[in-house]
């Protein structure tokens, strides 16, 4: 008979592999033993969804992360500022000049005006186009051996605003060598990116030859913790340095020292069905609009990490409050009269089912009947697009994709509109947004975008209901995090632990 | 993965610890009718686990790292998440089939000999081992693939998030490699189970040797049931003169007072209405289910060489998947998370009936009828059915909070029950992410079932009413208490 104990041996051998075998690479966070400024770590919320393409949605955690540069950088005011271009001119309208200042590559060949226009000709033939570029059509060309010039089509004044894109960044010719275009040690940024695991880790070397200076930390461990309550226990034990994005629901376990808020330019906002069902009627819309309180909804289901909705441009938008224009013309509320409605909303993002289940309290008050209709994001956006649903509540960062209050308002509210989740489609407002697209200078344009706001609003398309604020977990021992309304960048040269 | 099966093996031993040690000492008779607090363990949601240790353990106590997965010091909580219910189930499972392999005549004569009672532990232990493999088997696949929720609180990059995730973001190449190196392992584990099973009772059953571990005997019947189900009733009763759906966002998160007897969820509804409410949705669906489940699962459990191969695909295939697959054949319809957690749900159903009905018909008593002129269907309607049928009935009855949560995970579809609606497996994912600052809003309603998965098995063993109190024949062999499986193939 065979002994018990030696199959017991055997089968501790047999164990062994799977006990070891599958742990995923600790991605080396030990500390730069040489004083040399140590490594960030940096938990991420959205992994990489398209292998680091510079066009698509991580686009952002490039920049975020400082590896990629585009020719121009927003400032804190919404204003176009030099970055890898040191100056721009207009030449007449639909031309424009850019100055390159003296800057090298991570793969150490030199940023000239050539790379520059092939990097801007690859980013307009991307497939699917960059969200900055849709609707738009550019040629880039080298001038001398400094400068480059960028034609548009049709004009576009908003162009320097446009080039601050993430999905402009300039990365160098070994970029486009590929089948897909490769961000690895060819941007131009403060950190290099060095190895990508998978969609859950990356590793990046601080890039010594940086034009904007050395940065202090010697490299960054990225971590993609999409579950909020993980990303914050994170931060909590020390794992790591920065956790960006903390749920409201997990706010209020962090330190008030390590709890940093930000007001953002993202409005989370109710958008009524326009084109059928019941808020085709715009007295419907305007009592569905007077029922919504949205202060209820920052102070409750915020815990006050928000602010109660003003208008499309929150407080975040510096420049909004003072030129806010208060909208005229708008229908006399009608009695719903137990009107039946669905709302749509997604729980991608935890707290929209809370404020949708809140809503739908406000509306039954005034009489609506309101049904919800809860999905993973990917699962509603074409229904939502296709207009199956009357009202969606959705959080949208205004000024994510290019930095210009014009753009959004053209995609979002108007009859040619590619994100136009309300399907509105209103004479007025076209015009007024077509009219801000013509201005070029930047009061003037701001002027604009605030008088479509006002004809958007007018129509009660959408309802603002909070301007959230994103709550950033950082370390005590964390100096120079950037906490950027835009949400573009979080880590730069004066980050360090 | 083999700590969790370390874990869940812990737990099963501690479970059916006392049943060894009194049924080595030929004290058994003396056992009455516990387990529900195995029930009631195995009946917890495994995130809810995974939570509590993350936040006690991980971050507040620092003892354990509370995320990530770079080494061994890494594995313990996660593995304690996983195993701790499905060896509450393993070991329940254990603990129903010892008694009758220590009424067995060998035990007697081992007594007899003055055979030490650890052997005698030991042998009862390997005799009962081959019902369980089967349900180990599914466990391990089920770990791998539907251990969703747990990798997402430890955020491990797991097999069963990746394949989801690619489903969900339509990544055909990630999904097809994905269901493909699951439904390997499964084929794999189901071979090793097999091979297993036959090393350890191959002999008796190509003889016929076997003794029926399940007699026809009446069950001892407890008091348990009448406790769990009057503290469950009292809650409904109580929870249904609230309004559930009265939001007070004032009031969020309140602690039990008098006014919200179970506090308050997220937006300042009363939970002990929410609970009270929810019964209904909850149980209808779910014990519907279940009934089409344990249909399914004997009927296919019967014919083991068509189902063998069918159950070791479909149990490769978590829940979530499931429903992803079912939404796009038939299209999006109310009752599609329905078909999917069905089409899922009778897996462990038939494989325990296979498991049952291939160790019954090797016993004695079985071929004794034969002798006695009995036919295929007489065997079958007389002595099979009645042997396996209890037990798997409790099995589904156990698995009844666990539908209940599968459903609830399938609402991402859009189809699920919708919030507000008080359905308790939403009450759980709803509060979930303030499991930490507000325990009692997943607390209440996680008692509510395991309260219901406890019900379900002291019941099944027959109600105890209080009266004066019956000595049963000394000697009478107990009937095995019922018998479980893990929680395995759970959605995310």
């Amino acid at each position: 008979m065979r002994t018990p104990r030696r199959r017991r041996a055997a089968a501790g051998l047999l164990l062994a592999p799977l006990l070891t075998g599958c742990f995923a690479s600790d991605g080396g966070t030990t500390d730069d033993a040489s004083g040399d400024g140590s490594r960030l770590r940096v938990a991420l919320a959205f992994p990489p969804a398209e292998n680091f393409s510079p066009y698509g949605a991580d686009a952002t955690l490039l920049s975020r992360l400082g590896v990629t540069e585009g020719l121009t950088k927003l400032d804190a005011n919404g204003v176009p500022a030099p970055a890898l271009a040191e100056s721009w001119t207009r030449e007449n309208d639909r031309n424009w000049l850019f100055s390159l200042r003296e800057a090298t590559f991570q793969d150490g060949t030199e940023v000239t005006p050539v790379t520059v226009a092939t990097a801007l000709t690859r980013a307009g033939e991307a497939e699917p186009v960059t969200a900055a570029l849709s609707g738009i059509s550019l040629t880039a060309k080298a001038e001398g051996d400094r400068q480059v010039r960028v034609t548009t089509e049709d004009p576009d004044p908003a162009l320097p605003l446009r080039l601050t894109s993430p999905g402009l960044a300039i990365l160098s010719a070994k970029a486009y060598g590929g089948k897909r275009v490769n961000p690895v040690g060819t941007a131009t940024g403060p950190f290099e990116l060095t190895k990508v695991t998978g969609t859950t880790a990356a590793t990046l070397d601080r890039f010594e030859e940086y034009w904007g200076g050395r940065a202090q930390a010697s490299g960054i461990d990225a971590k993609f913790i999409a579950d909020g309550s993980a990303r914050t226990n994170a931060l909590r034990t020390d794992q790591v340095d920065i956790a960006e994005a903390v749920p409201v629901s997990q706010a209020s376990t962090l330190d008030k020292a390590t709890r940093r808020e930000t007001a953002t330019t993202r409005t989370t906002s109710l958008l009524l069905n326009t084109k059928t069902g019941a808020f085709k009627d715009p007295k419907l819309r305007a009592a569905a609009r007077e029922a919504v309180d949205g202060s209820v909804l920052a102070k409750d289901v915020y815990e006050g990490h928000a602010d109660a909705g003003v208008g499309i441009f929150g407080p975040a938008v510096t420049w909004a409050a003072g030129k806010r224009v208060a909208p005229a013309g708008r229908a006399k509320a009608a009695d719903p009269d137990g009107t039946a409605v669905t709302i749509a909303t997604y729980d991608n993002r935890p707290e929209l089912p809370e404020v949708a289940q809140v809503l739908q309290q406000q509306l039954r008050e005034a009489g609506f009947e309101v049904k919800l209709e809860v999905r993973e994001y990917s699962r509603l956006e074409s229904d939502a697009l296709a207009g199956k649903f009357d009202a969606f509540v959705g959080a949208r960062n205004s000024l994510l994709d290019t930095g210009d209050p014009v753009t959004i308002l053209a995609s979002d509210f108007t009859c040619d509109g590619s994100y136009n989740l309300a399907l509105l489609c209103d004479k007025k407002v076209d015009r007024a947004v077509a009219a801000a697209e013509k201005e070029s200078d930047t009061a003037k344009r701001q002027q604009a975008a605030m008088n479509a706001e006002a004809a958007i609003l007018a129509t009660d398309a959408t309802v603002p209901l909070v301007h959230q604020r994103i709550i950033t977990g950082v370390s005590t021992s964390v100096r120079g995090v950037i906490l950027d309304p835009y949400e573009r960048t979080l880590v730069g040269t004066g980050t360090r632990r | 993965m083999a700590a969790a099966l370390v874990v869940a093996a812990a737990t099963a031993a501690a479970v059916c610890a006392r049943t060894l040690w009194l049924g080595a000492h030929r004290r058994l008779d003396d056992r009455r009718g516990g387990g529900s607090g195995a029930a009631m363990l195995a009946a917890l949601p495994e995130f809810l686990t995974a939570s509590v240790l993350a936040v006690v353990v991980g971050v507040h106590l620092g003892w354990l790292p509370a995320l990530g997965w770079y080494g061994p010091r890494w594995m313990v909580l996660p593995a304690l998440a996983l195993g701790l219910p499905a060896g509450a189930l393993l070991g329940r499972m254990l603990a129903d089939l010892l008694p009758g392999a220590f009424a067995e005549p060998w035990a007697l004569a081992a007594a007899a000999r003055g055979i030490p009672g650890r052997a005698t532990a030991r042998h009862a232990v390997r005799r009962c081992v081959p019902g369980l493999l089967p349900n180990l088997g599914l466990f391990v696949v089920g770990l791998t693939g539907g251990a969703v929720t747990v990798e997402q609180v430890f955020d491990i990059p797991g097999l069963g998030r990746t394949t989801l995730q690619a489903a969900v973001a339509q990544d055909l190449p990630v999904l097809q490699a994905g269901t493909l190196a699951l439904v390997l392992l499964a084929a794999v584990a189901g071979g090793l189970v097999r091979l297993a099973a036959r090393r350890l009772v191959g002999p008796a059953l190509r003889d016929g040797a076997l003794h029926s571990l399940h007699r026809p005997t009446p069950p001892a019947p407890s008091r348990a049931p009448l406790l769990h189900g009057t503290l469950l009733l009292a809650v409904v009763a109580l929870g249904l003169t609230r309004d559930p759906l009265a939001l007070d966002t004032g009031a969020r998160l309140q602690p039990p007072s008098w006014a919200h007897p179970l506090g308050t969820d997220a937006l300042g509804r009363d939970l002990l209405a929410r609970i009270g409410h929810g019964a209904f949705t909850t149980l209808a669906l779910a014990v519907a289910i279940s009934a089409v489940a344990l249909l399914t699962g004997v009927l296919l459990g019967l014919l083991p060489r068509f189902s063998g191969p069918l159950v070791d695909t479909v149990n490769a295939v978590p829940a979530v998947l499931a429903g992803l697959l079912v939404a796009g054949v038939v299209g999006g319809g109310a009752a599609t998370p329905a078909l999917a957690v069905a089409a899922v749900a009778w897996v462990p159903l038939a494989a325990h009936t296979t498991a049952l009905l291939e160790q019954e018909r090797a016993t004695t008593h079985i071929t004794a009828t034969r002798g006695l002129g009995a036919d295929d269907a007489y065997l079958l309607r007389r002595e099979l059915l009645p042997a396996v049928l209890p037990p798997v009935a409790r099995h589904a009855l156990l698995r009844l909070p666990g539908v209940a949560l599968a459903l609830t995970t399938l609402g991402f579809l859009g189809l699920g029950a919708q919030p507000p609606d008080p359905e308790w497996g939403l009450l759980l994912a709803e509060n979930q992410p303030y499991a930490e600052r507000a325990p009692w809003a997943v607390l209440a309603p996680a008692t509510a079932l395991a309260l219901l998965g406890a019900l379900a098995v002291t019941a099944t063993g027959g109600v105890r009413w209080p009266r004066p109190w019956r000595r049963p024949l000394a000697g009478a062999p107990q009937r095995p208490k019922p018998a479980a499986a893990p929680t395995v193939g759970e959605p995310g």
